[in-house]
């Protein structure tokens, strides 16, 4: 028997994620407040045929950044969640709720409201872009590493959600002080921080955001197998010849750069981090993360893109935040594991 | 699988925690040793440092004095990955990950042997599928581990240590939140394998009865030492009578057991030939707290000869007499009559 080799029915789900993410990348650069034909965008997509400059713009410059980012969220949030799931042992662990996120963001804030010469370069050249996200990953960093010495005296994972709120506040309040004391031109640059979103990702910041990202991911990649023995907790995972300490500073410092990452140019966006990887558990039943990991990247994928779909609303001029979208499609993933939770504990 | 052995020699030893900066030693001067093919329980009460004991040999924690040695080869000389080949580990904590299947966690057992990205070989697979059938769990491999019984879910942790290949085993109370027929079941297949393959085994346990009756050696946590011997050294040597201080509970040297100790309302003498009945009359007398006497005995019992509407005809203090038709009727008259006089 070869247990080990994917069954077809996992290559078949990875084939209709995968045609299903394609689609929606292009049915995510179709929706705009301009109609543009299908074709066209095909077209421009492909590079042939004589298309006018302006929509060429509009659609290079403008919609295909904001799905790759789309695209690169999504990959990012649920490869975070997944593995502060699996290494706090706590299903409804991720980035935002732990306050990575947040993290991040005093990171962000302790630069552009701190150190303004910085951004007198501006928010949007590549080294300003650099710096943006290093401090993101800085901050992230630090709040993980906050919870992973607090998880080392309390092995409560409710305590250990409850402290990870209460550091994500705490950064939220020192951010509000930093507010506080900066000068005008300090705040509006942060202000448009803030408002950050898919669509604010520009060309020049997708060159610093990609890389990232593709960094964060190669490292979960190496992470697999140890992911695979600290589900059982670290003894377990001692006890089979894992160096624990080395491991787990592996999957925080990609946890750290994935979260911190989108942090930095969308802002904080909640609950992909946790439903994604839930819903690759549901659809492949297995909690090994050679499965989990390619399958939470086109999920992830999939929310993202359809979540900016819908906050395009399709028909209308404005657009809602994509956070909030991806709370409507998140929470109720959310709701059906503490409500599975509660019944398991139950029996 | 590895037919290496290994032999534990356990020197001068002192557990503990640390606390704040400073050791506290729960156990000193331990010497005890294990030898492949044996099975060893490690018996204590509640408290006494078994589970200290057994982290201390599975390196998870530090000795606080004293030498490990595997193989003349010293614990702490071993890497963490050396060590995952030389010796698994089963906790006492229920593993409860949702959407594992019981052959994932078998596979699991294969971290110390596999490539980076963890992928199986041919021969991998063989040894999980071995491990599947030697615990008694084919047809088991694709549930859920959240979804099968204790029992089972402690025949897949212990699969999985198969699976690990160690020629050393130790599980911290494997038997604990199992029913009697598991509790059984678990410590004969250990029996089994310690066996077959000659692995040696150790794990602590409450359960003295099961233990005596299938372990080859006994440690056993007392207040002030660990002694080691065959279980029936050691009930002989009357060392359990010194795990507890109680008034309320004693050893039973002839029964293997821990009793509680009754208050004496009278003395027996049973009539009849021994037998299944004779024994369970004594039994049924001694719970309600009668103890045999040869001479002048309270109470005089003829026990009934056959086994089908067996007759006990009773006679107390020579004078009253009965006919009873049950064991339970029989305890109740006497405790109901003895009790008050």
């Amino acid at each position: 028997m070869q247990k080990d080799r994917l069954i077809s029915r996992d290559f078949l789900l990875f084939g209709l994620l995968g045609l299903l993410a394609i689609l929606l990348f292009i049915l995510d650069i179709f929706f705009g407040s301009l109609l543009i034909p299908f074709k066209t965008i095909l077209q421009v997509l492909a590079g042939i045929g004589d298309v006018n400059p302006e929509i060429k713009s509009i659609v290079l410059d403008f919609r295909l950044p904001k799905a790759i980012t789309a695209v690169m969220a999504g990959m990012a949030l649920s490869i975070s969640g997944l593995q502060m799931q699996t290494i706090f042992r706590n299903p409804l662990a991720g980035p935002f709720v732990l306050g990575i996120s947040a993290g991040a963001s005093l990171g962000v804030a302790i630069l552009v409201l701190g150190f303004s010469s910085v951004f007198t370069l501006g928010l949007f050249t590549i080294s300003g872009s650099w710096a943006l996200v290093i401090v993101a990953w800085l901050g992230s960093a630090l709040v993980l590493f906050l919870i992973l010495a607090v998880s080392i005296r309390i092995k409560d994972i409710l305590t250990i959600l409850i402290l990870g709120m209460l550091f994500g506040s705490a950064s939220g309040a020192l951010v509000n002080i930093l507010q506080y004391f900066s000068n005008e031109s300090m705040l509006k640059s942060f202000v448009i921080w803030t408002m950050g979103s898919l669509g604010s990702v520009t060309k020049s910041q997708l060159n610093v955001l990609i890389p990232s990202v593709m960094i964060g991911l190669v490292l979960s990649f190496f992470s697999v197998k140890s992911l695979d023995v600290m589900l059982l907790g670290e003894q377990y995972a001692k006890s089979m010849g894992l160096r624990v300490r080395n491991a787990r500073f592996l999957v925080f410092t990609s946890t750290s750069i994935l979260a911190g990452s989108i942090t930095a140019f969308c802002g904080p966006i909640g609950f992909i981090g946790i439903a994604v990887p839930h819903i690759g558990r549901l659809l492949f039943k297995t909690a090994r993360h050679k499965i989990l990991i390619p399958s939470s990247l086109l999920i992830g994928s999939i929310v993202m893109l359809l979540s900016d779909i819908v906050s395009q609303m399709p028909g209308y001029e404005s657009t809602l935040p994509i956070n909030s979208v991806t709370a409507l499609v998140g929470i109720p993933v959310i709701i059906w594991i503490i409500l599975k939770n509660r019944k398991f504990s139950s029996v | 699988m590895s037919n290496e052995q290994v032999n534990i020699t356990v020197r001068n030893l002192s557990v503990g925690y640390k606390k704040g900066k400073n050791f506290v030693a729960i156990k000193e001067g331990i010497n005890v040793n294990a030898h492949s093919g044996e099975l060893i329980a490690l018996i204590g009460s509640n408290g006494i440092g078994k589970s200290t004991l057994l982290r201390t040999l599975t390196g998870f924690q530090k000795a606080l004095g004293g030498e490990i040695l595997f193989n003349d080869r010293k614990l702490g000389n071993f890497s963490i990955r050396e060590l995952a080949r030389v010796l698994s580990f089963v906790s006492t904590e229920a593993i409860r990950v949702q959407n594992l299947r019981v052959w994932e966690l078998l596979a699991m057992g294969r971290y110390p042997y596999t490539n980076i990205m963890g992928t199986l070989t041919d021969e991998d697979n063989r040894i999980i599928q071995r491990a599947i059938q030697q615990v008694g769990l084919a047809g088991y491999e694709d549930r859920m581990i959240d979804q099968i019984s204790d029992g089972e879910r402690q025949r897949a942790m212990i699969a999985r240590t198969l699976v690990q290949d160690t020629p050393l085993i130790i599980l911290d109370e494997p038997t604990a939140f199992l029913d009697i027929r598991n509790k059984y079941e678990i410590i004969h297949l250990l029996h089994d394998f310690v066996k077959t393959e000659n692995k040696t085994v150790l794990f602590s346990t409450h359960d003295l009865n099961i233990s005596t009756s299938e372990v080859d050696k006994i440690w056993l946590m007392l207040d002030d030492k660990v002694v080691e011997g065959a279980p029936e050294d050691l009930i002989l040597a009357g060392n359990f009578d010194q795990m507890f201080h109680s008034d309320k509970v004693y050893f039973n040297g002839e029964s293997g057991d821990f009793m509680l100790r009754k208050n004496v309302i009278g003395t027996y003498t049973l009539i009849g030939s021994e037998g299944k009945i004779f024994n369970w009359t004594c039994r049924a007398l001694q719970r309600i707290g009668l103890v045999y006497a040869e001479t002048d005995p309270l109470v005089v019992i003829n026990i009934p000869n056959m086994e089908e509407n067996p007759v006990w005809k009773v006679e107390i203090n020579s004078k009253e007499k009965l006919e009873i038709y049950s064991l339970y009727e029989l305890t109740a008259e006497l405790y109901k009559r003895l009790s008050g006089l």
